[in-house]
């Protein structure tokens, strides 16, 4: 079932959290909305679930409207942010909840809380209540409850946040496999780009309730559509330089580029695409973190700050204050309008002078 | 030194833990004695016990209605308070109307008046209605009176249960009916049970409204321990003391089943016990 938001639109106060959001989910599909706190994520599947009523647009399944039935109709499952698992139930019966309402056989139930408390790896967890479950647990609990639902689409709300990394790593790998188990559609929420990139099949960037690009992951991390989308995804975080388009060049700080057009633009460039060696423009290392495999370096460009990602094979980072030479392959760096951000024909040729 | 220190802490708490306890002790063990017992100087703590005053007590046809009608006027008035202050308390604190925190206060404000100082308008207007010496209207009277600190109560606790679980149960097809009973009822029983033990003492204790709007078909034991004190012209302490000993055993019984539970209550939560 396709699932489609058609100018969503919600306010709280003068607050807009959805601004006219289109976005459209196709069946099947496991479709990651990755934006800031606060860029409306949350709102977007309450309102979708039917605990917000949305001020405006139409939320479409399969071509019907549900924006207006009551949340018991619609065939959404829902893991919110928050676990809110039964402190009076089991976990077992906590997981059994969805099916227990919509009056499952008992046998049935068993059988499917057995495979999910599998899957999930919490089947000695079943007969312990909320209350003696760790944070992580507790999530997976939350986790499994949601997917338990009868339904045809599953909204997951920022369900890893706040675990530690390992059990992070662990939980994607087990949602994966959920998600190959049911062959529903997700939807799911995140603040973090890398989760985001490791697990969508599709890519929802939002931010300020709009979507700013909905795209298979390697297409918005290549192909941004807005110089934000750019910001938001991908860590470290790329780098954004005012420069100026004029007289067949583009200036930007110290860097010069050939290129046609005029106007004020940002230079979008990837820390990958940073190279740096003893040639080129030079930069003064103003702090290394070395992450083993890899280096993030940060440089001081004659006063613009330009972050660097280098991979550590045979080599070593950097020191602090060295000075280092600054290469930047024109073909990687990506152009967007200065007063919209809209993404402009890049640099087809040419090579950076220094 | 410490050792000492603590048995004589202990020694303390119990003395003074007797002491509150003393006048039930006294009571209690009066009933058993004769009234010459009873009186005399110094007090006899040894005697050989008496079931006279009992016999004596239930050998009044009356004393069954009286307590009959005590164990219906209080149950029935607190069960009909506190399922209507559950809802209420609900209402306030999910859908928070216009206004709430007055509404609240208005509701409580009741509680400020002197029972003295309505008793006659209630007076006339149940004779006006017919609806004097009537179980039904004497047990709404009383609930209507229990209401109020029990939508307090009550509040206080339903909004310690977070919202998310309500929306939990929405989103898994849970009619309002199933989330106000299923979802939010066994979250907040201390607080049912503070509500419903307060209101109980307080019901089981009424004597003036009992005396004035209720009438020979509706006398409760307060009732009849004001009565029945001076029935022999001097001060009758053998029926006192046993029907007094009757009096204490449904409030004891009950706080002694949920005492656990109490602490919770008497603090609208706020003292997380173990429960």
């Amino acid at each position: 079932m396709t699932l489609e938001f058609r100018g969503i639109a919600k306010s709280y106060g003068k607050t807009k959290a959805l601004d006219r959001l289109d976005l459209t989910v196709e069946a099947g599909s496991f479709t990651v909305l990755c934006g800031p706190p606060k860029s409306g994520k949350s709102v977007l599947f309450r309102i979708l679930v039917g605990l917000e009523a949305p001020d405006a647009g139409q939320i479409l399944l399969a071509g019907r409207d549900i924006a207006k039935s009551p949340p018991a109709q619609r065939p959404v499952g829902y893991v919110p942010q928050n676990f809110a698992l039964y402190p009076h139930l089991t976990v077992a019966q906590n997981m059994a909840y969805p099916l227990t309402l919509a009056r499952f056989p008992r046998d049935e139930i068993a059988k499917r809380v057995d495979r999910t408390a599998g899957i999930l790896s919490i089947t000695h967890l079943l007969a312990k209540t909320p209350d003696q479950l760790s944070g992580g647990e507790k999530q997976r609990v939350a986790v499994a409850r949601g997917l338990l639902k009868d339904a045809e689409i599953f909204v997951l709300d920022d369900p890893l946040v706040g675990l530690d990394y390992k059990l992070r790593e662990r939980l994607m790998d087990e949602l994966k496999g959920l998600r190959e188990e049911l062959r529903a559609t997700f939807l799911y929420a995140t603040s973090d780009s890398l989760e985001a990139l490791s697990m969508a099949q599709v890519l929802a960037v939002i931010d300020h309730g709009r979507i700013l690009q909905c795209a298979p992951p390697a297409e918005v991390y290549h192909n941004p559509a807005v110089a934000r989308a750019l910001d938001l995804i991908g860590f470290p975080h790329a780098n954004l330089l005012p420069g100026k388009l004029g007289g067949g060049q583009l200036v930007a700080g110290p860097l010069r580029f050939a290129a046609e057009g005029s106007g004020d633009v940002v230079l979008g460039i990837r820390p990958e695409h940073v190279r740096l060696g003893p040639a080129g423009q030079p930069a003064r290392v103003t702090l290394v973190e070395n992450l083993g495999g890899e280096a993030v370096v940060y440089l001081d460009l004659d006063g613009q700050p330009l972050t660097a990602a280098m991979l550590l094979l045979d080599n070593d980072p950097p020191e602090i204050d060295a000075m280092v030479g600054v290469s930047i392959d024109p073909a990687s760096v990506l152009l967007f309008d200065a007063t919209t951000g809209a993404r402009r024909d890049g640099l087809q040729k040419a090579d950076a002078h220094g | 030194m410490t050792r000492l220190r603590a048995t004589l802490y202990y020694g303390i708490l119990w003395l003074i833990s007797l002491c509150f306890f003393a006048p039930i002790g006294w009571i209690v063990l009066s009933s058993f004695k004769t009234q010459n017992e009873i009186l005399a100087m110094p007090p006899k703590l040894l005697f050989s016990p008496t079931f006279d005053n009992y016999r004596a007590l239930f050998a009044n046809d009356g004393i069954f209605k009286q307590i009959a009608n005590s164990v219906f006027l209080s149950l029935g008035a607190v069960i009909v308070a506190v399922v209507v202050s559950f809802l209420a308390a609900f209402c306030f604190s999910r859908f928070k109307p216009r206004g709430t925190d007055f509404l609240m206060f208005l509701l409580l404000s009741i509680r400020m008046l002197p029972g003295p100082a309505v008793i006659l308008p209630v007076f006339l207007m149940y004779v006006a209605f017919g609806w004097k010496d009537s179980h039904l209207w004497l047990l709404l009277f009383y609930a209507m009176f229990s209401i109020p600190f029990s939508v307090w109560i009550l509040k206080g606790f339903l909004d310690g249960v977070s919202t998310r679980y309500d929306e939990t149960g929405l989103v898994n097809g849970g009619s309002w009916m199933h989330i106000i009973f299923k979802v939010v009822l066994p979250q907040v029983r201390p607080g049912l049970i503070a509500a419903f033990i307060f209101n109980l003492i307080f019901v089981w204790n009424e004597y003036l409204f009992n005396f004035i709007i209720g009438g020979v078909n509706t006398q409760n034991i307060p009732y009849a321990l004001m009565v029945g004190t001076y029935s022999d012209g001097g001060l009758n302490w053998t029926f006192i003391s046993a029907m007094t000993s009757i009096y204490m055993v449904l409030p004891i019984v009950f706080i002694f089943i949920f005492q656990k539970y109490l602490l919770v209550g008497m603090t609208f939560g706020t003292v997380r016990g173990e429960v």
